[in-house]
């Protein structure tokens, strides 16, 4: 891994550790919004979150003691189902996949950088996984998800209005949802295809990806996303991370911009 | 003092927009409702001033009171060649956040969320996210330099103003290479003059450019259409969205 990447690790790492603070006191269960929708605003963030991997989801600063020390880490998959905790891959797709995490320990072309790395909209669920916050704000018939990194932000209509036409394909995908009790459901389709980890597991532009976010309590919510995708797997899959509220600061500007950083100091110098 | 002074009336001038109180939508605490998706309808975005058309850019009307921007001698210098030099030197082809007001006239719809102390904008061009605190608090001390500055809210009658400072000087109010420093005090009125029409009018001051405070005057317009909804404009600073996910993969081959 390249010096510059190391530093983005520990960066993370570091900003993980500080953004843990004290969380606010909410009344549970939630108030009613004027159209009912049960008032979940504010900021979360996941818990042992990083786009490293799903299925050995070690956070940044980990991937980087144990490239220094050699000792591998293991933690839980963040795959629920299937039972072994792996994406179930065609087999040209896991060839594909393996492929991807070799070309991005050692980039030798711009495809080869993480979208992530270039500023670009990471999608859904994979920005579900950062470590950043986000704000969840609600107005009458929507919900919006607005990220600290990238200025991402997705506003999920919740009145039952159609998807967009099947050939515009979006790189936050097409979102539409409604709640069921404490549990918002979104179903995402009109996606480009994305990345969804570093070690390069991917879906492709026929994913349909259905949300559940359930409201445990106060300051706890567990994301579930299931991803069908007959394209790239043999069966659907799905993954859970828990998510936790964060103290009501202010959000302050945070650009990350795709034209910053010349692509070619992410390449293996001696490949070019 | 003869700068304050100035500021007051140009400021009273930006002001004149007056809405229609009983027709307006309004939030339960009374306040005007801005919510909604809105875009202007005019080519400040090519040019502030009053242009002709020019291949690919189509001439208007500019949204400057008085079309004269009030520039320094050395700064009008800049400005030329600024617009000699455009289409390499424009910040927008870099994909840099583009600045307030700049966001605001760019070709692209927007999302006004309205909250009682707090007002979010959502502009599909770049998903820019940009929050206006209203609950009182003032700017953060700098020096800050921000892309779309600190913003912060209050209302004077039925009118948002939004106070706008902390800015870096990487970026221009338009494609004409019309420029500002770090030194940019924006004031912008937002003023619902029916439930879907906004009169936008914005002071710029920046002593280090201009020699006077001056103002644009544009109207926003509500989106109505059935389902309209925002989709989103990725910005390449290089060529690379035929690049993801995977070359051969998705929608961008």
């Amino acid at each position: 891994m390249k010096t510059r990447q190391l530093v983005v690790a520990l960066g993370i790492c570091v900003l993980s550790t500080v953004a843990l603070g004290g969380q606010t006191s909410r009344p549970w269960p939630p108030q009613k919004l004027s159209d009912g929708q049960p008032d979940v605003q504010g900021i979360w963030a996941a818990t042992m979150a990083g786009s490293t991997s799903l299925t050995n989801p070690i956070s940044g600063g980990e991937d980087f003691d144990q490239r220094v020390s050699g000792a591998e880490i293991k933690r839980p998959s963040r795959i629920i189902d299937p039972a072994d905790g792996l994406l179930p891959y065609q087999p040209w797709a896991a060839a594909r996949q393996k492929q991807e995490q070799k070309d991005y320990e050692h980039p030798t072309r711009p495809e080869h950088i993480d979208t992530q790395h270039r500023c670009l909209l990471s999608g859904i669920p994979r920005l579900y996984t950062i470590v950043p916050a986000y704000k969840i704000v609600q107005t009458p018939g929507q919900v919006m998800f607005i990220w600290d990194e990238y200025h991402a932000y997705r506003v999920i209509p919740l009145d039952g209005r159609p998807h967009v036409a099947a050939n515009v394909k979006l790189w936050m995908g097409d979102a539409r949802g409604h709640w069921e009790g404490n549990t918002l459901v979104v179903d995402t389709t009109n996606v480009r295809g994305a990345r969804l980890t570093y070690i390069g597991d991917f879906y492709s532009e026929n994913a349909h990806i259905t949300e559940r976010m359930t409201f445990v309590d106060a300051n706890t919510m567990t994301y579930e996303a299931t991803v069908t995708d007959s394209t790239v797997f043999t069966r659907p899959w799905t993954m859970r991370i828990t998510h936790k509220r964060r103290p009501d600061d202010e959000v302050w500007e945070n650009a990350c911009w795709e034209g910053n950083v010349n692509p070619d100091v992410w390449l293996d110098a001696n490949a070019k | 003092m003869r700068t304050s002074l100035l500021i007051l009336v140009t400021l009273s001038l930006a002001h004149a927009a007056v809405g229609n109180a009983q027709t307006i939508p309004r939030t339960p605490d009374g306040k005007p409702d801005l919510s909604g998706i809105w875009q202007v309808m005019n080519t400040a975005s090519w040019d502030l001033q009053d242009h002709a058309a020019q291949k690919g850019v189509p001439g208007g009307p500019g949204v400057v009171d008085g079309n004269d921007i009030p520039y320094k001698p050395e700064a009008l210098a800049q400005k030329k060649k600024n617009y000699e030099q455009r289409a390499t030197l424009d910040p927008e082809t870099k994909c840099y956040l583009p600045g307030v007001p700049r966001i605001t006239y760019m070709p692209f719809p927007f999302q006004i969320v309205q909250k009682p102390n707090e007002l979010t904008i959502l502009y599909e061009y770049v998903h820019t996210v940009r929050y206006i605190f209203a609950n009182g608090t003032p700017h953060p001390k700098g020096p800050i330099e921000w892309w779309l500055g600190d913003s912060r809210g209050r209302w004077e009658a039925d009118t948002l103003v939004v106070d706008v400072i902390h800015f870096n000087d990487q970026t221009w109010f338009d494609r004409a290479g019309n420029f500002h420093s770090d030194a940019l005090h924006v004031v912008e009125r937002y003023t619902l003059l029916d439930p879907d029409h906004i009169n936008y009018a914005v002071t710029i001051e920046d002593a280090k450019v201009f020699t006077r405070p001056w103002n644009m005057n544009m109207i926003l317009y509500r989106h109505k259409e059935k389902n309209f909804q925002l989709y989103e404009y990725e910005c390449y600073g290089f060529d690379f969205e035929k690049l993801y996910p995977y070359p051969d993969l998705g929608a961008a081959r």
